[in-house]
């Protein structure tokens, strides 16, 4: 039989509909997300971890703009089912359908902020709650992704329903925790955010 | 009658003349080939003359690395990779280098102990090649520039002083200013350069920018330090 992580502090949730219902409530009534963020990136063997700040933007439908200012410059745009990126050399135009890494994990961020990640068909999701906050947990099914991924866990706020962080834990012990500060949420966000044009 | 006089004289010149440009073009040939031959053969680093002085010099020129990060670049044939390269001093005196992209998503993570030892921890298993861990194992030593000198000899060459190293199929050169300034470094075969790797402006010991360039293919490395 395998193991199954458990999570300090947290107990399982094994009725899982309650959650589903009013995380996509909550869901339904954010258009946009306007929000800082800091990730993460813990690297387990070196006891270190490197530091990246920057600025993230959704808007309904399917719209995730993520621009890391430091250490390093770093656009990611998702519009649909095209993705841009840019970094200090060079822009990259591709469609998620053209890559299935690239389209389970677009599909798997628009899950997260659209209130939808436990119907996500390319996961298998576990809940769990503390006082405070619930924790989906997603493990890839798909061999692309579990190369790279041994779990992707959400923390939602109980008291809003709104994802407070993400956390990529990968196969090696080491993850990328990204936390979303200073939320505006359901502000106007011009679509030329979004564009990968 | 005079047409035909005129033709066949037109005729024999241009048969003359056909002869000319065929031992022209073959002359020309000739020389290319020659030239392209001369050149093949002729060894970059034919003005190499012994010179003298010590090989540890070059010593003072390893970074010294810490905790640092990079801005990264890589370019492999068509492939675009960027993120953040990260060197760290580790305790047991071995430096780890971890290559991510700006998402967090790790791509290798490597060891080179303090007596030269390479430890692969990981490789993306996409990029999990010989191949590749070969080529990054040979750049990432270059850079960290702790050779072993006991077979090092000194060269000059047009006011440069060449640090060189023999390996298996060529030399490395470790080429300075009087050993007071790194101008680069070449991983060459018998003839040419092969890998030319440039560390550009030290603060406190630890260079501004890396850059690693493959002649044989499209192969290259560009790093920018960044503050944590």
């Amino acid at each position: 039989m395998q193991l199954q992580a458990q999570y300090a502090g947290y107990k399982q949730v094994t009725n899982t509909e309650d959650f589903k219902k009013q995380f996509s409530k909550a869901a339904q009534g954010t258009q946009s997300i306007q929000c800082d963020f800091v990730q993460d990136k813990n690297l387990s063997m070196m006891a270190d971890k490197i530091v990246s700040t920057g600025k993230f933007w959704f808007k309904r439908d399917n719209k995730v703009r993520m621009e890391y200012e430091k250490p390093t410059y770093y656009l990611l745009v998702i519009n649909g089912s095209n993705i841009k990126t840019k970094d200090s050399q060079k822009e990259n135009k591709v469609s998620a359908k053209s890559n299935k890494v690239f389209e389970q994990v677009n599909q798997m961020m628009i899950d997260c902020v659209q209130g939808t990640a436990l119907d996500n068909k390319s996961f298998s999701t576990r809940l769990f709650e503390n006082g405070q906050n619930y924790m989906v947990e997603l493990t890839p099914l798909a061999k692309s992704l579990q190369g790279i991924f041994k779990s992707i866990n959400l923390t939602v706020d109980k008291k809003d329903y709104s994802v407070v962080k993400m956390d990529m834990l990968e196969q090696s012990g080491d993850n990328t925790v990204i936390s979303f500060l200073h939320k505006q949420m359901n502000v106007n966000i011009p679509d030329a955010v979004f564009s990968v044009k | 009658m005079r047409y035909f006089r005129l033709n066949s004289e037109l005729s024999r010149k241009s048969k003359v003349e056909s002869k000319k440009c065929r031992s022209l073009a073959t002359g020309f040939c000739c020389v290319l080939v020659s030239l392209l031959l001369f050149t093949n053969c002729k060894s970059y680093y034919r003005n190499l003359r012994p010179g003298s002085g010590d090989v540890n010099c070059v010593r003072q020129f390893s970074p010294r690395f810490t905790n640092t990060l990079y801005s990264a670049i890589i370019d492999v044939t068509k492939h675009h990779f960027s993120g953040i390269l990260f060197f760290k001093l580790m305790p047991d005196s071995s430096t780890r280098i971890v290559f991510t992209n700006e998402i967090g998503v790790k791509f290798f993570d490597f060891a080179f102990s303090k007596d030269g030892t390479f430890t692969k921890y990981y490789l993306l298993p996409k990029m999990d090649k010989k191949v590749v861990v070969n080529a990054l194992r040979s750049d990432l030593r270059l850079a960290l520039l702790r050779p072993d000198l006991s077979e090092a000899k000194v060269f000059t060459d047009d006011g440069y002083t060449y640090i060189t190293l023999p390996d298996k199929s060529g030399n490395d050169h470790y080429i300075t200013q009087g050993c007071e300034k790194l101008v680069r470094i070449e991983k060459a075969s018998k003839r040419k350069p092969v890998v030319v790797v440039q560390m550009l402006n030290y603060i406190n010991g630890v260079p501004d920018s890396i850059d690693v360039l493959h002649k044989n293919f499209k192969f290259h490395i560009a790093l920018k330090r960044v503050e944590r």
